[in-house]
Order: structure tokens, then C-alpha cells, then sequence
């Protein structure tokens, strides 16, 4: 039986704030009929404005929705609102699905397994590549060296005619259209993110760091082609786990595919996970959605217990149209991931998953004197140090006490990660962070404070009161996105353990 | 030059341009610029040194209280964000009635909603527990919170120090509950430092006075009516007028006795009230509260006329008219009924008297007289007034509004009647009122009599809330 969600974590699903208002409508019992939850399977009947109801399933284990209403949302307010109902404490338990429910959910594993199958042939086809698939290739290349070429130029245009008119939000349209023309979508979103440098007193100084990354990143493309042209579908190039190591013509491989990728070279699913994979129990940090260009992209942000690895599952969706929404915050993954490949590979996507636990779930938390996994352990610590539960006693109701947060790191041992990512990958811009025992410091508490020192938060986030009103002055852990202008603070956990969403 | 002059170096050549400020010894400045500032960047990112010399606030006060369980504090969340304001405060108080402190990461919001709805902080100042007090002290948009009364006064663990040295909520409280066991005793302790008090501390003290009102307060309170607070001034001179033998009972009954007259065979059969409206609002009658400058839209004599009623002890018209308040309201009044009616529906209400209120309501049904009756008899009166006379007086929620929760069995069925009547009449357009009317307030306990009553669904939609309430209100007890 998988442990039930809390509530934020099931608003985290909604694909937006009108959804999540119009879930709490439908979150009430006397909406729903025929409700149930088994192992891995939820579902009940909605009254809706027609005659028969409509029926939502939740398959837990992923999760993946499922209802008979026309929305197009997704996941859908019954969807939504069957969770709340579930998180709290309001479907009974039942030991088979309903005869409807089954029928969903083995069509849909049907589906994926069909689905995986139809990708590996896909990844076997992209293997062996045919002559025409080679000439496109060679054709792309070509017109991203060009492309690349002309942004070197402007770059240097910039510098010597000085950039001190350069405060206009349009000046970039031109030539990241011709980046897109030239194949290179990677660097024209880059172009197009440019204006978020705009901001502030301190402009002259973060645009002139954003056209030097660029120009690296040109000079990077230049150099490391030249002196190793990798074939079209990447094959053949090594793993990043071997970034350090030098390919033929003394030219780190990660770094180059680490270049491809910024510049927009993409690689299919199948051929990433056909690369190999890592499995670990990933713990859930948190996520963050950013819209640009009427595009959503989702960043969902992975840790390893055991590995110890960041990782970064990104998806994106039509603005307002449903995102990823199968990784839950707070929850652990049992998955292998499989990384794209790059100097210090942080990109990831699950290539297949084993079961979905909060920390501690599986084990016995009554009498567990025996403190087995690194699970039980990390959570009986974050409630020892919040002063509510003394470690090796048992909490009297599990679903009232979370497990507690994941193990994290100190604040200089965070910015050693850091540096040693950007080592790796000098265009490294967002890492996943966990830090232990912080507190919000400072005039307007926006520095998060450790006994080594603090990490001060984004510029635009304003004072976090929600994660202060959880600390109250106490160390916590807090799991943030770190750029390079500051931490955007993700998730947090309360004096019992429970996962809070900043 | 050390690292951060070379980089404003870099950045100014940079605004002006290389061919303005080439780099010396350089062939291609612009190049060798872009390379020295991305090494400079990636330094300055991959270097960054933990920030030092930022001290956390000290932290909070250990919790005393309970802390509401998770259920709860999810359903809270959910009306946080919901349209239902009446079920919030329903969850406040019954939450705050437990004495249970919210879960902190829910504190920021229920903070700022007090910030904007002064109404419900009584309540928040429980609820907020010594975290939320933290929380105030670092955000002055919440620093109202400091003043709130705290749990520990509301159940009593105070002590008699917190008259001393409670916050104002506190002190409110304090002195209410001794208020209820000693009305002498708290009036003293009022009067002894009353001359220090700030004015809205004076004005909230002098509302507790209310309870337990007697003859012994008048001396007080005529000196109140002296007070440099106007609502200070105001309340003293309400109460006041719930006094008959008061000295300001006695100024109003002279004056009413100048201006309203009885004419012909005094109060049984055809009797008048006539009526000749003061002429001035003179320094006397502004002491004893009534206000000269008249709302836009009235005119002064009519408003001086009404507040002179309104003002008067009730008591009063038995001894001018000698008859019972129910041949006065049947009376009839020359010219002048509808300010002369007004006044008495005020003073019934401002004054208590179900007696009064009872026979005015019977001659116009107000919600605000409804409220005054005892809760049995309001109940009665309510049901009689839904089958029989609500056809006949406009809007039914304007007065069924007057009836708090919980509406028992015989309100509850009557009001689902007048529903389905007007679900399926031409009335249906202010159907959705009532029903939410109902919803907020029949009896939780009854969720289950009205889902069976009938499967409309304004119905089921009254039976719908009622159910979310008793939910919420049941998982608050656990």
C-alpha cells in the first residue's frame, strides 16, 4: 500500500492555480460514490452537471490519471480532488480495484509496455543510421558552424562599439531567429532568455557575463569539432562519467556533448536510456515551472541515496496544457535513470521505475529497533533534531509524522558540489541543493544560514515566510535551486516531518 | 589590481566599447575581453564563498499548545483558498474554541488574511501561538498580533497579572471574565486606571461593561459621556439608556415627553401619537449621544427624532403612555411613524428587550429583531414566519439572516420547504441565497435528515455544506 500523499503535495500535481481551487470543490465526500484505493490503484464516481457521473482513476504507482470528463486539464479537477479526498483519509481501502479500474489500468501498462518496446526498435533504427539520415546530418552541421560563426561576429560587434545601449529588450529577436534557422535552438533560447540580464543597476556587468558565455560557447563549438566530428546520432561518443578522460584528438568527450547539447543537438529518449542506467532511490526535492514563449517547461530535481547524484527530469507543454506531473515532491523514486550524456551530467530521464515509497514507508516503524535503511535513519534524525521525537521512538500515528526530510549537506560542501559542476560545465546555470541544518538570517531573513555560512536567496524571491514560520528561528533542512544569482528555496520540512512545498 | 577592479575594468571598457578603449597590447580586444570576462565569471560563480555575518533571528518561544491535526490544518488550507468566508470564520472559531495553535507553514497566510479581516483576530490571536507571535515580531504588516489576546488567557492561566501586563486582547479578557463573576469588582479595576488607558483600549473596555450592567455602573458611565473618544462616548450613552433610572434615562424621558404626545382616549381604542419633532440638536442632546449632523439624504429633524427614540429607555413609554409595549407599537403615530417605529426597533434591539421586540417584529419582520428573542422563541417565531409570511415581505435571507446558527429541526424543515417552493416558482433566481443561507446555518448534525429530504439539488447542495461542516467541525475534535 502506497502511504498517502499530504495535501500539498497533491496541489503540486495541479497543472495550475485555477485548478487546484476548482479540485477543492470537488474534494468534499458527499461528491463522490463507489470511491476505493487498493495497492497502487485509486477511483470513485463524480457527480457532475450531467446525468451519469464521472469516473476518475489515480494509478499511484506512477502516477497516471485517468477520468471521463471532457477536460482537457490534466491531470483534471476529479483527478485532483479524489487525491485530496484520499490525503484525507477519506477512501476506504479495498483489496481489488473496481471492475472499470482494472480494465484502465492494464490497458495502460499494455500501452507502456508496447510503447517501450516501440522505442528500443527506434533506438535499434537510429543505431545503425541510413546515407540519407547522413547527409541531413552533415547538412546540419554545416549551417550550425555557420550560425555559430555569425554569433561569434556579433558578439565581437558588441564588445567593440560598447554595449552601453544595449538596455533594449528586441535587440536579440533578429539573430535568435537566425540561430533557429541555422538549427541551433539551443543557443537562440538562450538569446531569448538574454533580457532577465536586464534587470537591476548591475546590467552592464551580468550582460557582458551572459556574452562571454556565449562567445565561450562558440569558441568551444569551433575548437572541439574540428578536431573531433562526432557522427550524427552522437554514437560512439563516451559517457560523461568519462568526461575527464581525452577522446582522440586530445578533446574531452563530455565537454563536447556537453556543447552539443546547449547548442540544441537533442538525443532521443531511447538512445539515452539505451546509453545505460542508474539506479537509486531518488528522493523527490521539489520542482519549479518556468514559462517562456508560451512554453512551460517543468524542472523536477532528483537526488540518490545511495549514489549521492543530482539529477533533473525536464519536461515540457503548451502554456496552461498538462505537464509531467508523475514525480511527486516529498516521495522517494525507487528508478533507474538514465543521464544525458555531458561533462557533468545532471539531465536525466527515468527509464523505467520499481515502486513508489515516502522515506521510511516500507519499513516497520512500530518496534523498528533494528534502524535498517538509510530511510529510517535519515528520518529519525530530522525529528530528533526538531525536538518532537527522540530517535529510536516510535512515532504513535505514521500518517500524522512524516518520515522527515533526506540527509543534506552543509553550505560550503554545497558550493564544492557546485564548483565542481561548473569545473565540469562552465554554462551550468541550476543545480539541485539540499541543505541541513540552515536557518532564514539576516534583515529580511533571506539568507539561508548554516554554522559555515550562508547562501542568500534569488534577488527576486522576497522574503520566504513560509519556510521562517517552519523554522522559527530553527534549523531545517531546505531542499533549492541554486543559480548563480541565489538559491530558489523548493521544499522544506516541518517539526513532524511532513514535506512542506515553499 | 585584484579581481573585482579588474572586473568593473572590464565591464566600463565593455559600455564604451573596444574601439573606444582598446586593451593594450592586444591585436583582437574585443576577443580578448569576452575571454578574460567569462573567466571571470566562472570564477566568480564556481569561487563563491558561503555569505558570513548574517545572524538568524532568535528563535521562537517553545509551543504551549496543541497543535491542530493534519486533517484539519488541510481543510483550513482549502478554505484559505476557497470563497466561503463564512465557513472560515466557522473553522477559526471553533479551532481557536479548542485552543489549538495552527501549523506553522500555514501561519503567513492566516496572518495576512487578519491583516485585512480585523474580525476574526480574536480568534488568529489564539490560533497564531507563540510562533505566529515570532512571525509578527519580524513583519510589522502583522504586528496587530502583538496585541491579540493569547491562548493563555482564554483558558484562564493568566492570572491576575495580566491586567498588568497582558497584552490589550488579554486585558479584554481578563476583564470580562471577571466581569461575569464580579461586576462591581471589574468596573473598579476598570475605573482605577481608566484615566491611563488609550483611547481604543478605553473604547474596548468599556463594551465589557455590557455584561452584568446594573444601577452601579451609572455613575461611571455618566462620567464616561465626558470621555475625549467619540465611540467611547457613544457606547456609554447606549448603555446608559438601558438604565431607566439613570440620570440620561431621565433626560431622555423629559425630552421625549416635550415632543411625543398622546391624544385622545389615551392607549385602548383609538388613541394617537402625536408627534413634534425638535427643533435643535442642542449641546445636551449631543452629550447624551445623539448625533446633529444628519446622513446625506435625511433630514434633521427626522434624524434628531429618531435617535431621541432610539435613545430613550424603553421603560419609558409604558410610564409616558401607560399602556403595554403592545398597544404602543399598534398605536397609531401622526406624520411621524416611520422614524418614531425605527427608533423603537433600535432601541429594542440596542437594549435587549425581547418584549418590545417581539411586537415590533410581529408589525415588521426585521433579522435584528429576530436576534433579540430568546433562542426557542426566535426559533418559533422564525418557522412562522418562513410558512406563513415570507411570501408576503420581500427577500427571505434578509431575514432569516437574524436567526444565528444552529437553525434546529423546525427551522431547518420549514426552510427546505420554502426551497423547493421556490425552486419551481418564479423566485428561483435568489434560491442559490437561501440555500447557502441554510448551508452556513442549520445544525451539521442534521446533514443526514436534509440529504434525505428530497433529491433536488438545492437540497442536496444545503446537505452537501452541512456535511463539509460537520466534518470539519468533528475532525477538530479528535
Amino acid at each position: 500500500m502506497i502511504e498517502r500523499w499530504n495535501r500539498d503535495q497533491v496541489l503540486a500535481l495541479a497543472p495550475d492555480a485555477p485548478s487546484q481551487k476548482a479540485a477543492h470543490g470537488v474534494s468534499s465526500p458527499a461528491k463522490w460514490s463507489g470511491t476505493g484505493v487498493s495497492a497502487d490503484a485509486l477511483w470513485g464516481e463524480c457527480k457532475g452537471s450531467g446525468s451519469k457521473p464521472y469516473r476518475a482513476c489515480v494509478d499511484l504507482s506512477e502516477p497516471a490519471y485517468k477520468c471521463t470528463c471532457p477536460s482537457r486539464k490534466f491531470p483534471c479537477k476529479h483527478a485532483l480532488g479524489l487525491l485530496l479526498l484520499w490525503s484525507a483519509d477519506g477512501v476506504p481501502a479495498a483489496d481489488e480495484p473496481a471492475d472499470w479500474v482494472g480494465e484502465w489500468l492494464e490497458g495502460r501498462r499494455g500501452r507502456a509496455a508496447k510503447a517501450a518496446e516501440a522505442g528500443a526498435a527506434r533506438a535499434a533504427r537510429a543505431a545503425d543510421a541510413g546515407p540519407a539520415d547522413g547527409r541531413r546530418a552533415e547538412q546540419r552541421e554545416q549551417r550550425v558552424t555557420a550560425g555559430l560563426a555569425d554569433l561569434e561576429r556579433w558578439l565581437a560587434d558588441q564588445i567593440r562599439e560598447g554595449i552601453a545601449g544595449s538596455r533594449r529588450h528586441d535587440q536579440w529577436d533578429a539573430l535568435a531567429k537566425r540561430l533557429v534557422d541555422a538549427q541551433a535552438p539551443g543557443v537562440a533560447g538562450s538569446l531569448s532568455r538574454l533580457g532577465a540580464a536586464l534587470d537591476g543597476d548591475d546590467w552592464p556587468a551580468r550582460l557582458l557575463g551572459e556574452y562571454a558565455l556565449l562567445h565561450l560557447l562558440c569558441v568551444a563549438h569551433r575548437r572541439l569539432s574540428a578536431s573531433s566530428v562526432p557522427s550524427a546520432d552522437g554514437a560512439g561518443l563516451q559517457d560523461g562519467a568519462e568526461a575527464g578522460a581525452n577522446a582522440g584528438g586530445g578533446v574531452p568527450a563530455g565537454l563536447l556533448q556537453r556543447v552539443r547539447e546547449r547548442i540544441g543537438f537533442s538525443m532521443a529518449k531511447e538512445e539515452v536510456i539505451a546509453r545505460g542506467t542508474v539506479r537509486d532511490r531518488w528522493d523527490v526535492l521539489g520542482r519549479r515551472d518556468e514559462e517562456h514563449d508560451r512554453l512551460t517547461a517543468r524542472r523536477v530535481w532528483l537526488r540518490g541515496r545511495e549514489t549521492g547524484r543530482a539529477a533533473l527530469v525536464l519536461s515540457f507543454a503548451p502554456a496552461g496544457q498538462a505537464l509531467d506531473a508523475s514525480l511527486v515532491t516529498g516521495t522517494v523514486v525507487d528508478a533507474d535513470l538514465a543521464f544525458y550524456p555531458g561533462s557533468a551530467p545532471l539531465r536525466a530521464v527515468v527509464a523505467a521505475r520499481h515502486e513508489t515509497t515516502r522515506p521510511g514507508a516500507d519499513a516497520d516503524p512500530v518496534g523498528s529497533d533494528a534502524v535498517g535503511s538509510d530511510a529510517v535513519r535519515s528520518g529519525a534524525a530530522g525529528r530528533a533534531a526538531a525536538g518532537t521525537v527522540t530517535a529510536g521512538q516510535a512515532p504513535a500515528r505514521r500518517e500524522d509524522v512524516g518520515a522527515g526530510p533526506p540527509r543534506g549537506t552543509t553550505v560550503p560542501q554545497a558550493l564544492d558540489e557546485i564548483a565542481e559542476a561548473l569545473a565540469g560545465d562552465p554554462w551550468l546555470d541550476r543545480w539541485p541543493v539540499l541543505l541541513e541544518g540552515v536557518v532564514p538570517a539576516g534583515s529580511d531573513l533571506r539568507v539561508l544560514t548554516g554554522p559555515s555560512g550562508g547562501l542568500a536567496l534569488h534577488p527576486s524571491e522576497g522574503t520566504p515566510w513560509r519556510l521562517a514560520a517552519v523554522s522559527g528561528g530553527h534549523p531545517v533542512t531546505v531542499a533549492a535551486e541554486w543559480t548563480p544569482r541565489g538559491l530558489r528555496p523548493l521544499t522544506t520540512w516541518d517539526e513532524e516531518g511532513r514535506v512542506i512545498v515553499l | 589590481m585584484n579581481a573585482a577592479a579588474q572586473w568593473e575594468d572590464l565591464v566600463s571598457t565593455a559600455l564604451v566599447g573596444t574601439d573606444r578603449r582598446p586593451i593594450a597590447g592586444q591585436a583582437a580586444s574585443e576577443v580578448e575581453l569576452l575571454e578574460r570576462a567569462a573567466v571571470h565569471t566562472l570564477r566568480t560563480r564556481a569561487g563563491r564563498r558561503p555569505v558570513a555575518g548574517t545572524e538568524p533571528p532568535a528563535p521562537a518561544a517553545p509551543e504551549e499548545q496543541p497543535v491542530v491535526p493534519p486533517a484539519a490544518a488541510d481543510r483550513f488550507a482549502g478554505l484559505l483558498e476557497g470563497k466561503r468566508p463564512k465557513l472560515l470564520d466557522e473553522w477559526l472559531a471553533a479551532a481557536s474554541g479548542h485552543g489549538y495553535r495552527l501549523s506553522p507553514h500555514l501561519l503567513p497566510q492566516l496572518l495576512d488574511h487578519a491583516a485585512r479581516d480585523r474580525s476574526i483576530r480574536p480568534h488568529v490571536g489564539v490560533l497564531a501561538g507563540n510562533r505566529g507571535r515570532w512571525l509578527a515580531g519580524l513583519n510589522p504588516s502583522w504586528g496587530f498580533l502583538l496585541e491579540e489576546v493569547t491562548a493563555a488567557a482564554v483558558t484562564g492561566f493568566g492570572g491576575d497579572e495580566v491586567w498588568e501586563l497582558g497584552t490589550s486582547g488579554d486585558r479584554r479578557a481578563y476583564l470580562a471574565a471577571r466581569r461575569a463573576t464580579d461586576p462591581a469588582g471589574a468596573r473598579e479595576l476598570l475605573a482605577a486606571t481608566w484615566e491611563k488607558e488609550t483611547p481604543a483600549d478605553r473604547e474596548t473596555f468599556v463594551k465589557v461593561l455590557a455584561d452584568g450592567l446594573s444601577d452601579d455602573d451609572e455613575p461611571f458611565l455618566e462620567a464616561a459621556l465626558d470621555d475625549r473618544r467619540r465611540e467611547v462616548r457613544n457606547e456609554a450613552a447606549y448603555l446608559l439608556s438601558r438604565l431607566p433610572d439613570s440620570r440620561l434615562g431621565q433626560r431622555m424621558a423629559e425630552r421625549v415627553a416635550r415632543h411625543l404626545t398622546v391624544k385622545g382616549g389615551r392607549i385602548l381604542g383609538n388613541g394617537k401619537i402625536l408627534v413634534t419633532p425638535p427643533e435643535t440638536c442642542d449641546a445636551a442632546m449631543e452629550r447624551d449621544g445623539i448625533r446633529a449632523k444628519a446622513p446625506r439624504g435625511t433630514g434633521e429633524k427626522s434624524w434628531w427624532l429618531q435617535q431621541l427614540v432610539a435613545r430613550t429607555p424603553l421603560a419609558v413609554w409604558t410610564r409616558l403612555f401607560g399602556g403595554s409595549p403592545r398597544d404602543i407599537v399598534r398605536m397609531k403615530v401622526v406624520d411621524w411613524r416611520r422614524e418614531v417605529a425605527a427608533g423603537w426597533v433600535r432601541a429594542a434591539v440596542v437594549q435587549g428587550d425581547p418584549v418590545w421586540a417581539r411586537e415590533l417584529f410581529l408589525d415588521d419582520p426585521l433579522a435584528d429583531l429576530l436576534a433579540v428573542l430568546p433562542p426557542a422563541e426566535r426559533e418559533t417565531m422564525a418557522v412562522d414566519f418562513v410558512r406563513h409570511h415570507a411570501d408576503r415581505h420581500g427577500r427571505l435571507v434578509d431575514r432569516l439572516v437574524g436567526v444565528p446558527a444552529p437553525w434546529g429541526p423546525d427551522l431547518t424543515l420549514a426552510v427546505l420547504e420554502k426551497i423547493i417552493k421556490l425552486s419551481s416558482g418564479t423566485q428561483s433566481w435568489y434560491v442559490g441565497e437561501v440555500t447557502r443561507l441554510a448551508g452556513e446555518r442549520v445544525d451539521p448534525g442534521l446533514h443526514e435528515t436534509v440529504r434525505r429530504f428530497s433529491p433536488e439539488p438545492p437540497i442536496q447542495e444545503v446537505a452537501a455544506l452541512l456535511r463539509f461542516r460537520d466534518d470539519m467541525l468533528k475532525e477538530l475534535q479528535q
